[in-house]
């Protein structure tokens, strides 16, 4: 197995703040790596770097071998990396439908052909019913779904996934973990932040912790739960001495 | 049988919008062909004339304001460039305005990159002013400089009768016809766009544009290529202008009334629509038209203040426009994509 | 050579101050309510009408007509803002700069009915009189305007970081979910930005009524310097519009006083294309929006 995505002593400042410092990890394909940390770790500018909607100081980010710091958004897309966004950005008056089909595009230049990949996407993620609804009119775990298709119309080789489990309850983070499971049998690679264990336990093989933008570990979801500093990170100090079952 | 029943319940639906579409296209073309005969009045036909060059005017802003919500306020840069080009031409080296036409669409899509460049480099309302200033740079150049394009007071195109090939007509109707065949093309490009993957990239760059590039949407190109159609039409429309009035000066060919019309029949009819911007201009030019014929010739303002009123009581109360109602009210099995929703 | 440069310099800070009076007023407006107002010239031409007739009636000096320009003004904000722009708050760019750049023909044209182009002016006791400092030649009525222009500015200045409701001005242009959040009440906010911004260009008409003429075109010159230095000061920067704007004034001048007469506008265009060509988010940085 080749590796999907190579991240390289990442950084990037806003002014005073440094978002992401030095950040480093891989992925391989077809491969789920979960990206977590409290608020603020530097995940989402981790993803926008990474995609291009921000230039990064310094570092590298090699996709499937190419390295594409500078490239723009939909170069980046082009060559096989997809992502939702945390707050969801729906082509508001376009049908849900309309709106898949603006991602197939990138594929197929042909309508037709582009309308019958789209609803197969639509399809995936269950919204066929409403694929004549305004995106604007829909709830907003619709559109996360409506944002879920519209990304893998553009078929892409790594699915970046942005806390898309945020506000689910209980059988919705089902249906979107057997999602993920039959995505990544299908040979994606997916990168997903998120904050909802129960999800992150059950797709993440490789887990990656960032806290104030760096990482601060990496590993499976035993040695991650496990970790003295990412306890601190998410509890405070006052906790990172508790004596673990399996300890010794 | 029930089951036959219902299948052919949902066919018969769905052939309706499609038969009704067709015909009363057909019986639009038939009166649309059949009016220069009709109406006697050259007051009417001129009338006619107008609401066929603006509604093409706002189709060519449509395009990309309407469309890909890249709201310009400053395409009379282009209308003036393409009546100056074929002017030109036409009276500095004799040649026939018909090839000025294309010259003026080809200068006005190289201005175009240049303009785009530097006016893509804001968003939102900032990107319309800059538009504004660039058309009133244009204006100022061509009002200073006498030496090549006779300046402030302009020129008059030496009448030569009826001479088609110079694209002079002493029957009005033939105007009437080029206007109609400019209207057909502008709506005819509309249509294949909307249904092609150019019309959902642009209405999606309209919607996010951010979204749009994340879905691999090449949106400074597509900005750029749709910035050079809509100008190239709209500086077609400047040449037939200029023709058709025999006059041409920078304030005439860059006025500011003229952009703001292009914007508003789009907005008023129906921003981002096929027929937007062909029934805002039939409401707004008829509506002009009979303030005129009321109060006698433009009492200085009343026409805009008219205008003005509209705008804004379209924008506080329907943003989608005439067209927008209209969708509202019979549903949306009109269109199914890019989806006027 | 100097005496003429120091001349220009001196002719364009002074005309810089109303241009300051006016493109503060359009970032404010642009800061709080994060929308343009087109048609913020027109209040300014309503200022100088307000004077001319307040002088003509009346025999009230411009100048002393600030405090009737100023209140009239600032209601008729707190109206539209209300009633118009309130309505269009939640929509995207569209309704927006279409309803303002609307509401500027509306008052243009209404105007060209009722006034006519006919030019105003207003011929006071100071009109004509200038100090002659140093073989500069300062007129009187340019000084005055431009020392209230800053006077205002300043006031504004004091108003925004130490009244609370200028502090709930700032937090709602900072991050306005966060200032809803914290309790402020975002429509009185926006009303007391629109009314502010309004009086402002009011108080720009009155104070040039002594020494320009009105018409009802006049908005769109002050306008156009206004959106300039704007975007030169960074959209929202109060201090970068003063400073742009004073700036704006000294190269337009320096423009007419080297180039030639009509070349004012010339020079501001340039200005504007420079500006986007090389740091479209303005001098004081940051993003454009």
């Amino acid at each position: 197995m080749g590796e999907a995505l190579v991240i390289r002593n990442l950084s990037k400042r806003f002014g005073g703040l440094r978002a992401v410092q030095d950040v480093s990890f891989s992925v391989e394909e077809s491969e789920t790596v979960a990206l977590i940390g409290p608020n603020g770790a530097g995940k989402t500018t981790s993803f926008n770097l990474i995609t291009g909607f921000h230039r990064p100081d310094t570092g590298s980010v090699l996709a499937f071998g190419r390295e594409i710091v500078g490239l723009r958004p939909h170069d980046i897309c082009a060559h096989g990396l997809a992502r939702t966004f945390q707050v969801a950005k729906p082509f508001g008056a376009m049908t849900v439908l309309a709106n898949v089909m603006t991602g197939a595009f990138l594929r197929d230049k042909n309508a037709d052909v582009a309308r019958a990949k789209a609803r197969e996407a639509i399809e995936f993620v269950g919204l066929s019913a409403k694929e004549g609804t305004a995106a604007r009119d829909l709830t907003t775990i619709d559109q996360r779904r409506l944002e879920m298709a519209r990304a893998l119309a553009t078929q892409p080789r790594l699915l970046l996934l942005d806390e898309v489990m945020a506000g689910l309850n209980p059988s919705e983070i089902d249906q979107a973990v057997a999602l993920m499971g039959k995505l990544s049998k299908r040979g994606l690679t997916i990168v997903i932040v998120e904050h909802v264990m129960r999800a992150i336990m059950a797709v993440a093989r490789h887990i990656v912790v960032l806290d104030h933008g760096q990482k601060i570990a990496e590993g499976n979801p035993k040695e991650i739960v496990e970790n003295p500093e990412v306890i601190r990170a998410y509890l405070g100090s006052g906790y990172t001495h508790v004596p673990t079952p399996e300890a010794g | 049988m029930p089951g036959g029943d219902r299948d052919n319940a949902k066919t018969t639906i769905m052939r309706k919008p499609r038969g009704w579409g067709v015909l009363s296209l057909c019986l639009l073309t038939v009166i649309v062909l059949a009016l220069p005969g009709v109406l006697k009045s050259s007051f009417a036909i001129d009338i006619l004339i107008r609401i066929l060059l603006f509604a093409f005017i706002g189709v060519a802003w449509n395009l990309m304001g309407g469309y890909a919500k890249q709201l310009s306020l400053g395409h009379a840069a282009y209308f003036g460039l393409g009546a100056y080009t074929s002017t030109l031409m036409q009276v500095d080296f004799g040649i026939s305005p018909w090839i000025g036409m294309f010259a003026g669409g080809v200068v006005a899509m190289l201005a175009s990159l240049p303009i785009g460049w530097l006016c893509f480099r804001l968003r939102g309302p900032y990107f319309t002013i800059a538009t504004i200033a660039t058309a009133q740079v244009l204006m100022l150049i061509f009002l200073k400089f006498r030496d090549f394009a006779w300046g402030a007071e302009g020129t008059t195109i030496p009448n030569l009768g009826n001479a088609p090939l110079m694209m002079q007509f002493e029957a009005k109707a033939a105007y009437y016809y080029i206007a109609l065949a400019l209207l057909a093309i502008g709506l005819a490009i509309t249509y294949r766009i909307e249904r092609s993957r150019m019309g959902y990239y642009l209405v999606a760059i309209g919607e996010n544009e951010d979204a749009a590039e994340a879905v691999g949407v090449n949106a400074p190109r597509i900005k750029r290529d749709i910035y050079m159609l809509s100008a190239f039409l709209t500086a077609l429309a400047g040449t037939f202008y200029t023709q058709y009035i025999y006059f041409i000066d920078p304030a005439t060919a860059f006025n500011f009334n003229i952009s703001i019309e292009a914007a508003l029949v789009s907005i008023v009819g129906g921003i981002g629509t096929l027929w937007g911007p062909v029934i805002g201009t039939v409401l707004l030019e008829t509506t002009s038209a009979l303030l005129q014929s009321w109060l006698g010739s433009s009492s200085g303002g009343i026409q805009l203040t008219v205008y003005s009123l509209i705008l804004m009581a379209m924008i506080l109360w329907r943003p989608t426009g005439i067209m927008g109602f209209l969708f509202e009210i019979y549903g949306r099995h009109i269109r199914a994509e890019p989806a006027r929703a | 050579m100097v005496e003429t440069l120091a001349q220009a310099v001196i002719n364009g800070l002074l005309i810089g101050g109303i241009y300051a009076l006016v493109s503060i007023g359009v970032t404010l407006i642009f800061g709080v309510v994060k929308i343009v107002n087109f048609a913020q010239g027109e209040f300014v031409m309503i200022g100088m009408y307000i004077s001319f007739f307040l002088a003509t009636r009346f025999g009230i000096d411009p100048v002393i007509s600030l405090v009737v320009s100023m209140p009239v003004l600032f209601v008729v904000g707190v109206l539209i803002q209300h009633f118009l722009i309130q309505r269009v708050l939640g929509l995207n760019d569209m309704p927006q700069i279409f309803l303002t750049f609307a509401l500027s023909l509306l008052i243009v044209n209404l105007s060209l009915m009722l006034f006519t182009a006919n030019y105003r002016t207003v011929h006071t006791w100071y009109s004509d009189e200038a100090f002659h400092i140093a073989g500069l030649y300062i007129p009187l009525a340019k000084l005055i305007a431009f020392i209230l222009a800053m006077v205002l500015s300043g006031v504004l200045w004091v108003f925004l970081h130490t009244t609370d409701l200028g502090k709930a001005m700032r937090a709602a242009s900072q991050n306005r979910d966060v200032a809803m959040l914290m309790g402020i009440n975002t429509n009185r906010v926006f009303c007391v930005a629109l009314g502010v911004a309004l009086a402002l260009a009011g108080a720009a008409g009155s104070l040039l009524m002594p020494f320009y003429p009105a018409y009802p075109m006049v908005g769109q010159v002050f306008v156009l310097m206004a959106f300039v230095a704007v975007v030169l000061g960074t959209l929202g920067n109060i201090i970068g519009a003063l400073a742009a704007s004073l700036m704006m004034g000294v190269a337009e001048s320096l423009g007419v006083q080297f180039v030639g007469a009509d070349s004012g506008l010339i020079v501001v265009f340039l200005m504007l294309l420079l500006t986007l060509a090389v740091r479209p988010s303005g001098l004081a940085g940051g993003r454009p929006r």
